[in-house]
Order: C-alpha cells, then sequence, then structure tokens
C-alpha cells in the first residue's frame, strides 16, 4: 500500500514554534551565554569561560541544596505514590459518590501555588494556626519557623496534601479503562484481592503510573513557590530547595554567571532523571 | 564606598568604560545585547543545529532510524542516539570540570569517543 506523503502539515506548526523559541528557546540560550560571563548588569558583560561551571560543582552550598532536594523528592513519591494508589481503590465506581469524589479531590489542584503557601503558613503558626496550636496543645513541641524537622514537616504535607489528588485521580483514570472481563475472570480463578491488584490493576495502571511519577518527580524537583511562602527557604538554608537557593543566587545576590551555571546543571540533572526514569518504566513496552 | 570582591578586581578595568560608546561588534544588535552572545556560545548552537541538519540528510540519504535494540536493551532510534551523546557529552564535561578541572578537551575527545560507541552500540 502506498502511503501518501504530506508535509504541509507542518506549516501548521510554526505559530507554536514561533511562541516556543520565545518562551523557551531564547531565554535559554541566554542562560548558556550568561553562564560563561560575569555582569554587573547595564549589559556589560566579560568573559570567564567554565569559571562558574567549576565553582558551583565544588561548591558545599551546591552539595547541600542538591541533597535536600533529592531527599524532598524522594519522600513526597515514597508519600504520594502509594497513598494515591489506595485512594484511587477505594473511591466509588459509580453513583453520586463518583463526581462527589472528582470534585473534592480536584480541589487542592485548584489553588494557586503561592495561595497554598500562605494558607498552610497561616494553618501551621504555632500561636494563632490551627495546626500549629493543635500540636502545640497535645504536647508537641511544634514550631515550623525555627525547628528544622519540623519545618519539613510541614513542607512535606502541604505538598502531599496539595499533589496526592493528581496521582489519584490519574490511577483513577487508569482504574475505570479496565475491561471487568479481567476481574471476572479473577473472580473465576479465585484470585486474591491482593493478586488481583498486583496482576491486573497495577499492571494496566502502568502508564498512567508512569505519567504521574514523572509529573510529580518534575513539580517537586523544581518546587518555589510553596515552600518560599511557607519557610522562605528556612529555618536558616534547611528548606532551600535547589530553585530556592538558585534565585537567591541570581536575584538576591545578583551572581547571574553563577545562577546561569547553576540552572544549566540543574536543568541537565531534571532531563537525565526523567529520560532514565522514562526509558526504565518503558523499556519492556511492546513496539507499536 | 563600593565594596568589591576580592575575586573580581580584575574586572574593574571594564567598569571605566562602561559609560563610553563602544565600537559595534558583530553581534552588537542593539535589540539583543541582553542575550550576551559570544562567538564560542553561537558556535556551540551552531553545533547542535548543524547536527540536526545532518541527521536529516542522512535520514534522507540512508535511511535506518527505526528503532532497534542496543546493548542497554533500549529501542533506540537515530534521534534518540543523538540525544543521548549530547546529554552525556554535558555530564562528561561537568563532571571532567567537577573532579579535574583543566584540560577540557580531553573531556571532549571521550564525549565523541563516547557518541560513536552509543551510534554504533545502543
Amino acid at each position: 500500500m502506498n502511503k501518501t506523503i504530506n508535509q504541509k502539515a507542518w506549516l501548521f506548526v510554526i505559530p507554536v514554534f514561533i511562541l516556543v523559541a520565545f518562551n523557551a528557546v531564547v531565554p535559554l540560550m541566554t542562560v548558556v551565554n550568561y553562564a560563561f560571563q560575569e555582569t554587573f548588569g547595564n549589559n556589560v558583560f566579560t568573559w570567564e569561560g567554565t569559571r562558574w561551571f567549576k565553582q558551583i560543582l565544588r561548591s558545599e552550598r551546591f552539595h547541600a541544596a542538591l541533597g535536600r532536594q533529592f531527599l524532598f523528592t524522594g519522600i513526597i513519591l515514597a508519600i504520594q505514590i502509594p497513598l494515591g494508589i489506595a485512594i484511587a481503590l477505594t473511591m466509588p465506581k459509580k453513583g453520586i459518590g463518583v463526581p462527589v469524589c472528582l470534585v473534592l479531590m480536584s480541589m487542592p489542584l485548584l489553588i494557586p501555588w503561592n495561595v497554598v503557601g500562605a494558607m498552610w503558613n497561616i494553618f501551621a503558626l504555632p500561636e494563632i494556626g490551627f495546626l500549629g496550636h493543635t500540636l502545640n496543645d497535645m504536647g508537641f513541641d511544634y514550631n515550623f519557623t525555627q525547628q528544622i524537622g519540623d519545618a519539613w514537616f510541614t513542607t512535606i504535607l502541604m505538598d502531599v496534601w496539595h499533589w496526592t489528588s493528581l496521582v489519584v485521580l490519574l490511577s483513577y483514570a487508569g482504574l475505570r479503562s479496565i475491561q471487568p472481563a479481567y476481574y471476572q475472570a479473577a473472580e473465576i480463578d479465585g484470585a486474591s484481592r491482593w493478586a488481583v491488584f498486583r496482576h491486573i490493576e497495577l499492571p494496566k495502571m502502568k502508564k498512567v503510573l508512569t505519567i504521574a511519577i514523572l509529573l510529580r518527580f518534575m513539580d517537586s524537583f523544581m518546587i518555589y513557590t510553596e515552600p518560599f511562602v511557607l519557610t522562605g527557604g528556612g529555618p536558616g538554608n534547611a528548606t532551600a530547595f535547589l530553585s530556592i537557593d538558585l534565585v537567591k543566587m541570581a536575584l538576591g545576590q545578583f551572581d547571574l554567571g553563577p545562577a546561569a551555571a547553576m540552572s544549566l546543571i540543574y536543568f541537565f540533572i531534571v532531563l537525565l532523571v526523567c529520560w532514565v526514569f522514562y526509558n526504565l518504566m518503558m523499556r519492556n513496552e511492546v513496539q507499536s | 564606598m563600593i565594596i568589591i570582591p576580592s575575586d573580581k578586581v580584575l574586572l574593574l578595568a571594564s567598569w571605566d568604560s562602561v559609560s563610553e560608546s563602544r565600537e559595534k561588534g558583530f553581534f552588537d544588535f542593539e535589540f539583543i545585547t541582553w542575550m550576551a552572545w559570544t562567538w564560542q556560545t553561537a558556535a556551540f548552537f551552531v553545533f547542535i543545529a548543524l547536527c540536526i541538519t545532518a541527521m536529516v540528510f542522512w535520514e534522507k540519504r540512508v535511511p535506518g532510524g527505526t528503532p532497534r535494540r542496543g546493548v542497554l536493551g533500549l529501542d533506540t532510534t537515530r534521534g534518540d542516539r543523538l540525544f543521548i551523546s549530547l546529554l552525556s557529552s554535558a555530564f562528561i564535561h561537568l563532571g571532567w570540570l567537577g573532579l579535574i578541572g583543566p584540560f577540557l578537551w580531553i573531556a571532549t575527545i571521550i564525549s565523541v569517543a563516547f557518541a560513536v560507541v552509543v551510534f554504533r552500540y545502543f
């Protein structure tokens, strides 16, 4: 069979291409340019070669921020993915409960990030906040503005509250697309609930879970607004994740060159992890 | 009083000439001076563009970009292998800068060698 070759469709891509060029390609090229130069503003630049890269790669500060970032992302993935799947499994499959659950689940996703940060900041304040005051009344010495452990606890709790719904909604969509015949066959075979989950539901959810983990990885790895509003990276630098540290360097200290080098390293790490992860998940997929 | 970090003293030379009008260089287009182009970074992007163009012509001349199973058990197309080569060369250079430092061109040679391996076996 002869396929007709029609390349004219590429013309329709041009508007998007121009848009992406201006909001992604040009800024990225600028970052590459800045990463090799020093500036004090006024569009005057001096060539520095690879100095900023060496400086960033060997700086304790960058290592610490990167470590905190991986720890944070690891913790929230370890909580959100199993929790999301568990909630999706217990959600009603028909009746009025379905829209009620879906709307309730979508609520946190609809709230702007800075509002989430402000909400949790007030919610967790040790003196007046509902969470903070209650915890202190119960005898816990809780103060997220001064104690590192409490700051981490609050940041993670906030992220779990904000984003677990995304995993739930994706998992739920994956679960709903499973044909009833699979469940009927499992029932005839006398499969246990665990076996049904392990051999039917989990494999069928693989694709949506890949998307869920990738989205949650990227979003949590690039998290900025919520911890910035909640803790401001503090106490000290305890919750200064990569993006917060990056903005401190770029705008706080006006070290544009080192900040550009750091953002490139940051970008490469995100690219690498996403690529490795995507390939691990898709390795055994049959090419269609 | 202006406080000058000790590692930036050398750059003061450029401060004296801030207000002076400079001679127009090839890349001094007013509207993109903020992009701070240098010939080195421009050459880098031209190289990337040339790579992609070369891939197009390669595929036209010798079609064979369909996925194949490589040593890692991954199905990769030619484009995937270019991506792997470029990304790994970024990490080879970063690793060299972070762990060793001087003679960065050795990292470039390693990257090219690794890219050849990637295109043959991955």
